[in-house]
Formats: C-alpha cells, structure tokens, sequence
C-alpha cells in the first residue's frame, strides 16, 4: 500500500514539474494557456491525493476553470491584434470601442 | 459471494482502465484530427462508465451512487457537445488558428 | 483490495502524462484541446479511484468540478461572437 502510494506520488509529482516548465517556457500564447489548465488539473490532484477535497475543488474551478478561461479569451484577442493590426483590429473590441 | 463481487468490480474496473488507454493510444497515433477525435471521445466515456460501474461496490451510501450516475450522464453530454464543437470550428477552420 | 485501486489509478495517471504528449506537440489548437479533454475524463477517473482508496468520499465532488471544467474550457475555446457564425 505505502509503496504503491509513493509511485503514485512520484509519478504525479514528476509530471507536474515537467508540465510548469514545458508551459513556462512555451513561446506560444495559446500553447501556454493549454499548458496552463492542465497545470491546474493536475494540482488540483495532487491536493486531492494530499486529502484536501476542499483545496482541490477551489483549484479546479478558479485556478484551471475561470483563470484558463479568462487566459484563453485573452490569448485569443491578444493574437487577433498581432496579426491585423491596421486591417482587423476594428472588429475586436465589439461594437462600441475604439481600435486600439 | 463477497469474493465474486469484488471479482467482478475489479473486473470492471480493468476493462475501463484498458478502454482509457486505447483512447490514449488512439490519440498519438492516429494520423488526423477527426479520427483521433473519433477515438478520444467514445472510448473515454466507455471507460469512465465502466469504472464507475465498478465502484460502486465501494460506495458508502445510495447517494453516493446517484452522484456517480449523475456524474457520467453529465460527461456523456458534455463530451458530445465538446466533440462536436470542436469538429465544426475545425471544418469551418476561419484562419484564425494558424 | 485497495492496493487494486491504487495500481489502476497509476496505469490511468501514465496514461494521462502519455497522452499530454500531444498537448506540447499538437499540430493545431484544437487537438490541444481535445488532449485537455482527455485529461479531463480520465482525472475524473482516477478520481474516482482515489476516493475509497484513500478513504475521502468527498473527492467525487472534486470530479463534479472536473467534468464542468472541462465543458466550460472547450466552450470557451470555441466560443464566437454573434454574426461570425457563418464561414
């Protein structure tokens, strides 16, 4: 029992490290924020396997669920802007802004 | 009859383990985005069932297995919505991914 | 009986840190997506493992959550505005 918990333990714990530094050092902004929600899955079971349902479940819903949300809507305008930025950018901001 | 229901749960529990990673396997190695959708979502919600199926030997109480059963309709609905969103924003792909 | 659990849970957890193979070399943001969906699924399985494993109904809700995440996650990935509908 012990030891197959410490497996999982290190399994877990290596994937988390991997996945922070793959998703910190992406060049990409989309990829990062991909990279960034399964960051939050996986925290937010490893406070599970810690026996803190309560943590876990903050960690899912505001850290992966409404931050990656939030990021990826950013992201998203973010690239918009890059890519036309005389041309398209009217389009962006809904109907009353102003083009940046 | 203790020993044939844990036989069976345990049962249960490796055939969802097996359907997971045949929807991993199917994931890397299929060559397009539509199939390896196609393997994804119908042999994740296969498995998850199935292991569901075998954890209910474990349940606590008869809530407990109504929050299960609950659980996987809710992922069965929204893995075909998810699918089928993604599969139309990727057929109507607008330029705005590349 | 537990150490079953345990040792399907970590088949499910390599599993998972496979298939995030295709979310670092995905070609496109949609299979991106689709790998988190992946993880999605199969966290909430071992969730479900873990739970009598470790002794702590509670993690079932800690999947409830994981299930609207990953439906609030693709819904916001595939999200558009009104009167881009059309290609």
């Amino acid at each position: 029992m012990t030891q197959l918990l410490l497996l999982f333990d290190v399994v877990l714990l290596t994937t988390l490290l991997a996945l922070a530094v793959a998703a910190v050092t992406s060049p990409e902004p989309r990829r990062a924020v991909m990279l960034f929600i399964a960051f939050g899955l996986w925290l937010s079971m490893v406070w599970a396997r810690l026996r803190a349902p309560d943590v876990a479940l903050a960690e899912a819903a505001i850290g992966a669920g409404l931050g990656g949300a939030l990021m990826l809507a950013a992201a998203r305008r973010a690239a918009k802007r890059e890519a036309g930025d005389s041309t398209e950018s009217a389009g962006d901001s809904g109907a009353g802004g102003p083009p940046a | 009859m203790n020993i044939l229901l844990d036989l069976l749960s345990v049962l249960l529990i490796l055939a969802g383990a097996f359907f997971f990673i045949a929807g991993t396997v199917g994931l890397l190695r299929l060559p397009d985005l539509f199939t390896r959708l196609h393997a994804l979502t119908k042999a994740d919600n296969l498995g998850l069932g199935l292991i569901m199926l075998g954890c209910v030997r474990f349940a606590p109480d008869g809530l407990y297995i109504a929050k299960m059963l609950l659980l996987w309709l809710l992922i069965m609905a929204s893995g075909a919505t998810a699918s089928h969103l993604i599969a139309k924003r990727a057929l109507r792909g607008d330029g705005e991914d590349y | 009986m537990h150490e079953i659990l345990i040792a399907v849970a970590i088949i499910l957890l390599i599993s998972m840190s496979v298939g995030l193979i295709r979310i670092v070399i995905g070609p496109t943001p949609a299979d991106r997506m689709m790998a988190a969906q992946l993880l999605g699924t199969s966290g909430i399985g071992v969730l479900a493992l873990l739970a009598p494993a470790l002794g702590v109904p509670a993690l079932m809700d800690v999947a409830l959550i994981f299930a609207l995440l990953a439906a609030v996650s693709v819904a916001a990935f595939t999200r558009r505005r009104v009167g881009q509908d059309r290609p």
